[in-house]
């Protein structure tokens, strides 16, 4: 547990000291308030329904950016040397990793909390569905985190670590409407089940299905399971 | 458990990346409280051994044994054992040394309660006391490669890695960083790869010559240092007839061979090259032997070159290989 946690504070002070994660929590806080002014007082509609929407969009641009470095940087900067020779098993690398990553999320999906102020001052909110709301967001977070953590271990370069994620994330979001094109009811099944977008939207609705939870602990837990599996392949 | 005397142990270690064989069949072994110079030129394959016994890598064949474990199977153990300086130090930029240091240590699994004690050590021992507030990328290069030799001493591990620790390094600091890797040989096993001569003559107790991927030769620095000798030359250029001026100077006591080659740029001046025991004065006569009735008009003592060593060894090892 010491190794996971040493790789966690290390993770935290490198987050904490370069320019990317300020531009990426900067950049979604800017869009979470624009998302959440337009949707509330242009449309005068008190639910984080649509707000909850295009943050989950956002959140996938924004989450390869943050992963981008977590190993990619370490091959280039001659880091993994050190990592893969320390007393460190594999799968505490990734985990502590992946922690750091998920409290930064976490720091960041606080933080829009400012925008329920005005919700609760002028109008009567659902809690539970914001609540549930905001649940599904983290969890959605975190699916895309593992992600994008995984296709940072298989590339030096941080920027096509950031697009191949950035691909893939929006492939799950969109397979969703792939659906109807299929005549097969398993392959509708399937698609339905892969969409991230989908399992988001129950969430958002306040519909916090044990289903969609396991999804998205289960795709976080397959990804992570191949980034260790990739890791001590490599040796 | 009791403790191995051998601290790194490779049992004909072989690798291969693809169709292309790095290492072939390196035995070799190094124990506790002695230093042994790793001396190959660029790409002899010490940086891919090194990573095999730091654990980095795995051999394709042969086996690795470090502090008693097996490389392949326990390397997880092993690391515990294990401080490692690879080629390119491995630093994190953006931490400041203290905090770089810091996340090693704990790694390494020092004590919550000796790690400022254990950094002071090695901050002291590697000269860092002036920049150990500053970022990583801040530093110069000689700076860099000993916050790489710190990290790699902390939690004193029986087993020192250091791969090529003195690149980079100014003569003073050089200086300073033998003295640290002499110190901790004392008592640890130390295994110093480098391509330059002098330094594994100066530092280590035996001395393991690579090249291209072969083990050549493990000597002492003394065997390394008549092998240098061994290999002398004199080179000169004179002008005369090339028969006299041979039959001249390999009646001079020493001369083994002598080799005339005519210049290209012009035809009359010759080109004399002549290897030479290591008799004290013997370009002395030589150079009496020629100007004495022909003109000479240069003449130099070729100082020993780590590729001359090698051709030496390489001398040596590769005839056996013929006859089989």
């Amino acid at each position: 547990m010491n190794g996971v946690l040493a790789i966690y504070q290390k993770e935290l002070a490198t987050y904490f000291r370069s320019p990317i994660a300020y531009f990426v929590i900067a950049v979604f806080l800017l869009g979470a308030g624009y998302f959440f002014i337009y949707n509330i007082f242009m449309t005068g509609i008190g639910t984080m329904d649509e707000t909850f929407q295009s943050m989950g969009i956002l959140l996938l641009t924004l989450m390869p950016v943050m992963t981008m470095r977590l190993f990619s940087g370490e091959y280039s900067g001659r880091t993994m040397e050190l990592l893969m020779t320390l007393p460190l098993k594999p799968w505490q690398v990734v985990v502590g990793k992946y922690l750091g990553a998920v409290t930064m999320l976490v720091l960041m999906t606080v933080a829009t909390a400012i925008n329920l102020i005005p919700l609760y001052l002028y109008g009567t909110p659902e809690t539970s569905t914001i609540l549930s709301g905001y649940f599904g967001f983290l969890l959605l977070g975190m699916a895309c985190l593992a992600i994008g953590q995984f296709f940072s271990a298989l590339t030096q370069n941080q920027i096509i670590a950031a697009l191949i994620t950035i691909s893939v994330l929006l492939g799950f979001w969109f397979i969703g409407h792939v659906q109807s094109f299929q005549a097969s009811v398993v392959l509708r099944g399937l698609f339905g089940y892969l969409s991230f977008s989908q399992h988001f939207g129950d969430f958002i609705r306040g519909l916090m299905r044990s289903e969609a939870v396991v999804f998205y602990l289960v795709v976080s837990a397959i990804a992570l399971t191949l980034n260790t599996s990739y890791l001590k392949w490599q040796r | 458990m009791n403790f191995p005397s051998t601290a790194i142990a490779l049992e004909s270690v072989s690798k291969r990346y693809g169709s292309r064989n790095i290492i072939h069949d390196v035995s070799f072994s190094v124990r506790k409280g002695e230093i042994v110079g790793f001396l190959g030129p660029n790409g002899a394959g010490k940086t891919t051994t090194m990573r095999m016994i730091a654990g980095f890598t795995t051999a394709t064949s042969g086996r690795v044994t470090v502090a008693g474990y097996d490389m392949a199977t326990q390397n997880e153990q092993a690391a515990r054992s294990i401080g490692y300086l690879p080629e390119q130090p491995p630093l994190y930029d953006v931490l400041e040394v203290s905090a770089y240091l810091r996340f090693v240590a704990k790694v390494k699994g020092v004590a919550r309660s000796s790690v400022p004690a254990e950094l002071d050590r090695v901050i002291q021992a590697c000269r860092l006391e002036a920049v150990v507030t500053r970022e990583i990328y801040k530093l110069s290069k000689g700076y860099r490669q000993r916050v790489g030799l710190a990290q790699a001493l902390l939690g004193k591990p029986e087993v020192l890695l250091l791969d090529e620790p003195t690149a980079g390094l100014d003569p003073g600091q050089i200086q300073e960083t033998r003295e640290v890797i002499r110190a901790f040989g004392e008592d640890h096993a130390v295994l110093l790869s480098t391509h330059i001569l002098p330094e594994v003559t100066l530092i280590c107790q035996r001395v393991a010559i690579i090249n291209n991927g072969r083990l050549l030769a493990i000597d002492s620095p003394d065997g390394l240092h008549r092998a240098s000798e061994q290999t002398n030359r004199v080179s000169l250029l004179a002008t005369g007839p090339a028969d006299a001026m041979r039959d001249a100077i390999l009646l001079i006591e020493g001369v083994r061979a002598v080799d005339i080659r005519a210049t290209a740029d012009r035809s009359e001046l010759l080109s004399i090259e002549c290897h030479v025991d290591a008799v004290e004065g013997i370009e002395a006569a030589i150079a009496r032997a020629v100007a004495g009735r022909w003109s000479l008009h240069r003449l130099e003592r070729q100082q020993p070159t780590l590729e001359n060593v090698f051709l030496r060894y390489i001398g040596e090892t590769t005839s056996p290989d013929k006859s089989s």
